[in-house]
């Protein structure tokens, strides 16, 4: 890369030069000021008794007593427990599947079949989890669930599977439903990083006598191994992020204790009865988590001898 | 090519700088936006229904003041509403059920006081709700000792909650009577589930858990097992909202258990949507189910009706019960005069021509002639004839009116909490012909049952902080509480009774109770107390 480095003083050079380009990069640089950067002054809501009407400045500053608050709740520990437990499981048996996924499309010689199949695992990904949240009840529903009905019915098993209705069976279930939505639209990074790949290497391996195995785990694999681990970052540091919508829809009350998360929790503790202060010492907290798990798998990785993502 | 694109991108842009202001600000004319229920009834337009049209001819054109409707979903219009409080983009007029989220905006003082308001543009609205009611939305801010007007609540015509419905088609086809209590109750259910009565898929006994307030279902069957001989008054003002706790509850819920495991329950009470309750209850599976007392009957979704098209004979009626033994009663809880609470939300910056405008809004829809309008809509399209009194009869249902003619007199006439014609008699004798003739009698009857040893719930006349603070927390311990003791295993149910009440109460129940108890003590509440000595 240090050939397009071009000496200092040319810096404005090069920015004259090439205006338009930096015109259209002023674009996604207002988006993060204005959406990214500029709400960030809000997490000093964390630390005020906070007045929606009067505005952050003008509520009463208490410090930390929203964090006490809101962790010294019994539901606290479950939800944090909860989401670490989801997010761990989500990342070993999702991270994964793309990758595998990827490799196998890439294989495919008929391009018609790898579009169609392509189109076909995106699909989910596209899909609110609203309507996957009523497909997964459709299919697993204890006796009415298709699965269940049917298992019932062939006399194969004389009682409900408990997909949704206990502990261990509900948090595979969600996992590996959250699998199939995610995985088709993982492929898309890796797919694109592969076809980086050196087309001269495989050849070379052919000659060698490598097979397909050997051409994918000596010339593939290690030809996105930076994707893969940048992407193993990032993952690392959305553990103790969880979006709400999902667990939302597929907990319910008899699994309350195994799907209550951090995200719906914020809900019920600060936002129903618009306690923001609340929720927001509770999303800074979850930040504040992530930012320390990003720089210490960063740390890691570069300790192994990888590039990390800074 | 490119010239034509860059002449439409620079028109687009004129277009959308141009139009906005224009629309707003006519001269001299102020937009009141108001919001409006949405409940989804095919066909019906909130933004656009009959009702606005009405009341901007009629209010709107005179008083240059254009009416906007602003629909919010029905079931999660508390949700939205804090969204919308917080982020200063609410509507100029709001309603919602939810107490603690008004009490909160009153401490913020982000809301209109009304006192002034009412004083000078708000006299038929006093006429209608009356001194006693308006004082459920006044309350101490400032703290001189004096309460203010902070919001105004609905008028509540008809305080009836409780509907408990049996299949009176399968009564008769197991030759029983109807129940009186909770045993001839229990034989019902067991025959009906034995004979198989709603096909394979029979359900004898169905209840919903709410998320928004898990007991809400079962707690007038729960009722009846109080032991109101250890009950005191005091007890029954301070375990408001948490009659689990009460002696003798544990037994009703160790029936409910016994119930569930011999299947007599809707198996997926805490797991289903709405959508897969209804459909069961339209195809006629149900044995039983308890909602508001016009339920199966009511012309903008008649359960009765498309049931009686499923099965051939089908047919709700009201029951009775749930008898305390401790009492000899059969105890139904009804609402107290108040509904919604309707507030005016200051935001940065809000004019006080728009608050005024509100009220004067409200005073409209509050004169007996504007208010018959925006209830009953048209005769001849909406009801087809009148009595004597000048009640509309032969009133028809959504699917028989046109969609631009639809309305929903609750939502939109929000000031009223049920059809009012002018006094108590005619509102009542209303009820009924409210509704489909041929099911106006169960209609009655149904009613008739709701109030029979009635006590008013119970609410306080201060606001309970500790609600606010952990009411949602408990209100979730509470759905896991039902959801547990009536799956566990029988033999677990005392444990697990035990530690769901536990894990409610460290949630923050004990804190609720605390200052519940003390606004009683303080002489701060409303309601009353079934087992007091009569």
């Amino acid at each position: 890369m240090t050939d397009l480095r071009r000496p200092r003083r040319g810096t404005l050079n090069s920015i004259w030069q090439n205006w338009r380009l930096y015109v259209m990069l002023l674009l996604p640089v207002a988006f993060y000021i204005i959406f990214c950067y500029k709400p960030m002054l809000g997490v000093g809501i964390a630390f005020t008794k906070y007045n929606p009407v009067k505005g952050m400045w003008a509520s009463k500053w208490v410090g930390l007593d929203n964090f006490k608050f809101v962790m010294k709740m019994p539901d606290f520990p479950v939800a944090l427990g909860n989401t670490l437990l989801l997010n761990f499981m989500g990342l070993i048996a999702g991270f994964p599947v793309p990758i595998i996924l990827a490799i196998l499309l890439n294989e495919l010689r008929s391009t018609r079949v790898k579009k169609l199949s392509q189109t076909l695992l995106y699909l989910p990904h596209f899909l609110s989890w609203v309507i996957i949240g009523g497909m997964v009840l459709q299919i697993f529903a204890p006796t009415t669930g298709v699965v269940n009905a049917t298992l019932l019915k062939w006399g194969w098993i004389d009682e409900n599977i408990p997909f949704l209705t206990e502990g261990w069976p509900w948090r595979i279930t969600y996992t590996l439903v959250g699998v199939w939505q995610s995985m088709g639209w993982g492929t898309i990074l890796y797919l694109s990083a592969i076809t980086g790949i050196n087309m001269e290497l495989f050849e070379a391996a052919k000659i060698d006598g490598a097979n397909k195995l050997q051409q994918i785990w000596h010339v593939t694999l290690p030809g996105i191994r930076s994707t893969i681990v940048v992407l193993l970052i990032l993952n690392v540091g959305q553990m103790m992020n969880i979006s709400f919508d999902r667990p939302y829809i597929m907990g319910n009350t008899r699994v309350q204790n195994y799907c209550d998360v951090l995200s719906t929790f914020v809900y019920r503790a600060g936002i129903t009865n618009a306690k923001f202060d609340r929720a927001t010492a509770i999303g800074l907290f979850q930040s504040v988590v992530g930012l320390i798990m990003v720089g210490t798998a960063n740390f890691v990785t570069k300790r192994l001898g990888e590039d990390g993502i800074w | 090519m490119k010239k034509t694109l860059s002449l439409i991108m620079a028109l687009v842009m004129l277009l959308s700088m141009a139009s906005i202001p224009a629309f707003a600000e006519e001269e001299g004319w102020i937009t009141l936006r108001v919001e409006a229920y949405d409940r989804s009834i095919a066909g019906f337009n909130v933004e656009d229904c009959w009702q606005l049209k009405y009341a901007q001819e009629n209010f709107g054109n005179p008083n240059k003041i254009k009416l906007q409707f602003v629909p919010v979903p029905r079931w999660t219009e508390g949700d939205v509403l804090t969204t919308q409080l917080g982020g200063g983009t609410a509507p100029d007029i709001c309603m919602t059920y939810n107490g603690s989220l008004v009490n909160e905006y009153i401490t913020y003082e982000g809301l209109w006081q009304l006192d002034d308001l009412l004083d000078q543009y708000g006299s038929n609205i006093k006429a209608f709700l009356g001194e006693d009611l308006l004082k459920f939305g006044q309350q101490d801010n400032d703290g001189d000792g004096e309460k203010e007007q902070w919001f105004l609540p609905a008028r509540r015509l008809n305080v009836a909650n409780v509907g408990n419905f049996i299949r009176k088609d399968w009564l008769e086809k197991l030759e029983m009577e109807e129940p009186t209590d909770i045993e001839s109750f229990t034989a019902y259910l067991r025959a009906a589930k034995e004979a198989n009565l709603g096909g394979e898929r029979t359900i004898p006994m169905q209840f919903d858990l709410y998320e928004s307030d898990p007991l809400y279902n079962v707690v007038r069957f729960m009722d009846a097992f109080i032991d109101f001989s250890q009950v005191t008054e005091e007890d029954w003002f301070a375990y408001a909202g948490l009659h689990e706790m009460l002696p003798g509850s544990k037994e009703g819920y160790r029936w409910l258990n016994t119930l569930f495991h011999e299947g007599l329950l809707y198996e997926n009470f805490d797991i289903n949507d709405d959508t897969a309750t209804d459909s069961a209850l339209l195809n006629g599976y149900f044995g039983f189910f308890s909602m508001q007392p016009d339920q199966p009957w009511r012309t903008d979704k008649n359960y009765q009706k498309e049931m009686e098209a499923a099965v051939e004979g089908a047919w709700w009626t009201s029951v009775n019960p749930f008898k305390n033994e401790s009492l000899g009663k059969t105890l139904h809880d009804v609402y107290a005069a108040n509904g919604l609470s309707i507030i005016l939300p200051k935001p940065e910056g809000a004019k006080e021509e728009v608050a005024i405008a509100a009220i004067k809004y409200i005073d409209w829809m509050c004169q007996p002639e504007n208010m018959f309008a925006m209830q009953n809509g048209v005769e001849g399209i909406n009801y087809l004839a009148k009595t004597e009194d000048g009640i509309p009869c032969q009133v028809q249902s959504a699917d028989n009116v046109p969609d631009e003619n639809k309305m929903h007199a609750g939502d939109i006439c929000f000031i009223s909490n049920g059809l009012y014609y002018g006094s108590d008699e005619k509102n009542s004798a209303a009820l009924a012909l409210a509704f489909d003739e041929k099911y106006a009698e169960e209609v009655t009857a149904s009613y008739v049952d709701a109030y029979i040893d009635a006590w008013t719930q119970v609410s306080f006349s201060i606001p309970i902080q500790a609600s606010t603070d952990y009411g949602a927390m408990v209100k979730s311990k509470q759905g896991e509480f039902l959801s547990k003791v009536v799956t566990c295993a029988p033999e677990e149910f005392d444990a697990t009774y035990d530690a769901a009440i536990q894990a409610t109460m460290n949630t923050g129940a004990s804190e609720i109770i605390e200052e519940q108890l003390a606004a009683y003590k303080a002489g701060e509440f409303r309601g009353t107390f079934p087992g007091a000595a009569q």
